[in-house]
């Protein structure tokens, strides 16, 4: 039943303690091979459906087949298949980098020196040489990061799953990480699931991606599906005066779907900004207005997450994850400060 | 199973090794109180007799100290049931800040069966206290032939057997414990309330076994029920090796039942509550 999907969420629910409603229902299909991102802002319920997936949490109803298993069925088998990075730090700090790989190893079954060649492979990989004989407590951010990454690959899981993994790295940690997963991704043909806050990520590295907001999908699609949503892109166009008004002829080009006008600014909502530009130009000159300067803008993921959730960040309630995994960053510092 | 469990061990092993002050505590612990306590609360019948006769002397030392020749004697003999119970406590309190720091949870990420986690640091917890039984033991013996310092001498010779009496006595009551403050590690989330409950349980065992307490100067509602405490069959089994058997009703063998009932028990309980924490899936 799961031949197209390589994570498939059916009407999944999750309700803590018999109260607190943190996914109510959410069903999506990830191709395999796919970069799928999960967006939502603090507690809409990401770290909840990554943790079903990944078979460490059973939900109150419905189901997930990840790699062609049901999870509920065989969460083991589902263990063996995936690779996850959880949202807050995982690495055992009196652990030097490569001890941390080979006891994940031994986790998996794998033999010693089948453990201590792959740890070493991806202590390379992440370029963490220098370091791997140090204690992970002594890594920085962006380190402990390529360290929980490279111990979900230590098996060649078939499906990853990463929970914020790029919480609290500087841009070029960002960059370096994400261009990892890409070259991973193309080698092995893996399927990535991920969850961020930083809507530029998602834009720009997943295929696909999934909105949710309180416990619910609000949009699937690609990024650009997403934000034609919205209605495409916004052009303003400046004339050479406030009359004529030239509304009327530019609403009868294709694609337009509203107009507002200010002065001598006339701001569109169309499809594609681009090819009505040029019709445009040649419009308001053939009406007697001359067009003294054009703004084309793209809405980016950020209108798009705003306009599907309706805000972009939820106050009212306790810690999240995110604030949690932040926290324990903090204790992780001082810590290591002290010793 | 094994390559798993063995992965789990060794790094339960490493982050002891890792863990100097942790190491330095549970080694000041037992030391303190083999020096201090054992030198100072050195109660002393005999000192009461004038001119007392073999029979008086040692009518005397079965009363107070169950035929063992002294109270330090005595007491170094109890102090291993002590330390076996007092030093599994790290245990449990690993488990929970593992869980703070998101091992745990990478741990139970991986397909790794649950006996495995569980076996794993059992054995690392267990292994602790059996060798600071044998320490205290070691010390013991050592101060006997120090001038100056009260230390452990043993009346009887030690047979093959008494020697296997005595390993199995101290293991079982430290597998026992180990199993009962992992589960509750397992079970819990906040040191504070794990910390709680380890004491809560720790002190009233503790103190209603014949560890310290001359058995001369116990009550005898206290004498009672300390025949059945855990504590009191481990070192029941330690000082009848060790001083001889004669004021003792059974045998080492009937104690060492009594505590592999008492661990089978626990252990059964334990384990009924840990399965449900440790399925693979929450
Ligand atoms: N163990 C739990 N018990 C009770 N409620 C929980 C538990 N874990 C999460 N929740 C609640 O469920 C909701 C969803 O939480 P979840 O961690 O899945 O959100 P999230 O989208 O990952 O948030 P963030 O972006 O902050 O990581 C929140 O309201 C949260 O408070
Ligand atoms: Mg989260």
């Amino acid at each position: 039943m799961s031949g197209e999907g390589a994570i498939i969420a059916e009407e999944l629910v999750k309700v803590y303690g018999g109260k607190v409603r943190a996914v109510e229902g959410v069903s999506f299909t990830v191709r395999p091979g796919e970069i799928f991102g999960f967006l939502g802002p603090n507690g809409a319920g990401k770290t909840t459906t990554v943790t079903m997936l990944a078979a460490g949490l059973r939900p109150t109803s419905g189901q997930a087949i990840v790699d062609g298993v049901e999870v509920s069925r065989d969460p083991e088998e589902v263990k063996r298949r995936i690779g996850v990075i959880f949202q807050e730090g995982t690495a055992d700090g009196d652990l030097t980098g490569r001890e941390n790989l080979e006891v994940a190893a031994g986790c998996y079954g794998m033999s010693r020196s089948d453990g201590k060649e792959r740890a070493t492979e991806l202590i390379d990989k992440m370029q963490l040489t220098d370091a791997a004989d140090r204690y992970a407590k002594t890594y920085s951010g962006g380190m402990r990061r390529r360290l929980e990454l490279a111990v979900g690959l230590i098996h060649r899981p078939r499906v990853l799953f990463l929970d914020e993994p790029t919480l609290g790295l500087d841009p070029q940690g960002r960059a370096g990480f994400w261009e990892f997963i890409l070259s991973l991704r193309k080698e092995t043909g893996m399927t990535v699931f991920v969850t961020t806050h930083y809507l530029d990520e998602a834009d720009g590295m997943c295929e696909r991606i999934a909105i949710i907001d309180h416990g619910r999908i609000a949009a699937t699609g690609s990024p650009a599906e997403l934000k034609d949503k919205l209605g495409g892109d916004v052009v303003t166009i400046r004339t050479s005066g406030p009359t004529p008004d030239v509304t009327p002829v530019l609403q009868a080009i294709r694609g337009v779907s509203s107009i507002t006008k200010k002065d001598d600014t006339y701001r569109v909502k169309c499809m594609q900004g681009e090819t009505f530009v040029p019709l445009a130009v040649e419009a308001a000159s053939k009406a007697g207005v001359g067009v003294t300067g054009v703004s084309v803008k793209r809405p980016s993921l950020d209108e798009v997450f705003l306009e599907f959730t309706g805000r972009e960040y939820r106050g009212e309630e306790g810690p999240t994850e995110t604030d949690k995994a932040v926290m324990m960053g903090h204790i992780r510092q001082n810590l290591r400060g002290r010793r | 199973m094994l390559t798993e469990l063995v992965a789990l061990t060794r790094r339960e092993f490493l982050k002891l090794a890792r863990n100097p002050q942790a190491i330095f505590t549970s080694l000041l612990f037992p030391l303190v109180y083999l020096l201090l306590f054992g030198n100072g609360f050195n109660l002393n019948p005999l000192a009461e007799l004038q001119n007392p006769t073999q029979a008086q002397i040692s009518a005397a030392l079965d009363f107070y100290f169950r035929g063992a020749p002294n109270y330090y004697s005595y007491f170094s003999a109890g102090m291993v049931g002590f330390v076996v119970v007092t030093s599994t406590l790290f245990i449990g309190a690993n488990v929970i800040f593992d869980k703070l720091f998101g091992i745990f949870k990478r741990t139970r990420g991986t397909p790794a069966p649950s006996a495995a986690v569980f076996g794993s640091r059992l054995i690392a917890g267990a292994a602790q206290p059996i060798a600071l039984a044998f320490l205290v033991l070691g010390l013991a013996l050592l101060f006997a032939h120090i001038p100056g310092l009260n230390g452990l001498h043993v009346t009887q010779s030690i047979t093959p057997l008494g020697a296997g009496e005595v390993l199995a006595a101290i293991v079982l009551l430290a597998l026992m414990f180990a199993t009962l403050f992992l589960t509750f590690g397992i079970l819990l989330d906040v040191p504070q309330t794990y910390f709680a409950a380890v004491n809560l349980l720790n002190l009233p065992v503790l103190l209603t076994s014949d560890a310290l307490y001359p058995w001369g100067t116990m009550p005898g509602w206290l004498q009672t029920i300390s025949q059945y405490n855990p504590i009191s069959l481990c070192v029941n089994v330690l000082r009848e090796t060790f001083f001889g058997s004669a004021v003792y009703p059974y045998p080492p063998a009937i104690y060492l039942g009594g505590l592999l009932a008492w661990a089978a028990v626990l252990i059964g309980i334990a384990l009924l509550l840990v399965r449900r924490a440790l399925r693979p899936l929450e």
